[in-house]
């Protein structure tokens, strides 16, 4: 990772480049992260509500971006 | 777009999905299909690229597209995020890995290979070729915005200029 921070102070931080390909890194973590989380709860029983209160989401948000995806055991 | 694509290069996708499933990664990549364009034989001889070591480095990889190297830049260190996140769920927890294995045979591309693949017609349509073959993949993949690609290739000690150029001149060869 020194490698990846010495690049990065290299770089200007105000370049846009860096600075989006930041942002959409962060997303992409943050779209694993709320997976795991969403799945992991639903497997411990949370039901649609619960997991939106932890988000601080609307459960009509939390059920449509996550309501599809199967969970492993749960397969009907 | 995949009724352009000649025999060799559905079987290089083909090939790109077994070897996401064998080294257990929850996606294809970009660096999957380059992996089966060198196990079909269509690398340039000249670059002297060994299809082991090739894979070898795309299985060290960690098989998804976060980016650790945009996350430093903001003061995150996605091997610690990894780190800690796998010490509660497990190995590839982060990637999905696990969780994508036990649904059989299911392995969806991924942004970065979808994306080679339109370059790879793009390339095709530039050469005045009317089919999309194994070249024209391989082609497609030589991005160097492409992580996975990058990084597999660095590790072949290459890059994906020297890759193209590679290609190119073989084909100049070929004709």
């Amino acid at each position: 990772m020194s490698e990846a921070t010495q690049l990065a102070d290299a770089t200007s931080s105000r370049d846009p480049a860096v600075g989006l390909a930041a942002v959409a890194a962060l997303r992409a973590l943050l779209e694993s992260l709320e997976r795991l989380q969403v799945d992991n709860a639903r497997e411990r029983g949370w039901n649609w509500q619960q997991i939106a209160d932890g988000l601080g989401v609307s459960r009509q948000a939390v059920h449509k971006k996550h309501g599809t995806r199967r969970l492993i055991g749960r397969r009907s | 777009m995949f009724n352009r694509f000649t025999r060799a290069a559905r079987d290089v996708v083909l090939r790109a999905h077994e070897e996401a499933a064998a080294l257990g990664h929850g996606g294809v990549n970009s660096e999957h299909l380059l992996l089966a364009v060198a196990a079909g034989g269509d690398l340039p001889p000249s670059l002297g690229i060994d299809e082991e070591s090739l894979r070898a480095a795309v299985k060290a990889a960690p098989g998804d597209e976060l980016d650790g190297q945009a996350l430093a830049t903001i003061g995150i260190d996605l091997d610690a995020v990894r780190r800690s996140v796998e010490e509660s769920f497990g190995p590839g927890a982060l990637t999905g890995r696990k969780r994508r294995r036990r649904r059989a045979g299911h392995v969806p591309f991924s942004a970065s290979a979808k994306q080679a693949l339109e370059r790879s017609l793009r390339e095709a349509l530039a050469l005045r070729d009317r089919n999309i073959g194994p070249q024209h993949i391989l082609l497609g993949l030589m991005s160097e915005t492409d992580r996975g690609v990058v990084q597999a290739l660095r590790s072949c000690g290459t890059s994906p200029g020297a890759v193209r150029a590679a290609a190119l001149a073989a084909r100049r060869e070929a004709a």
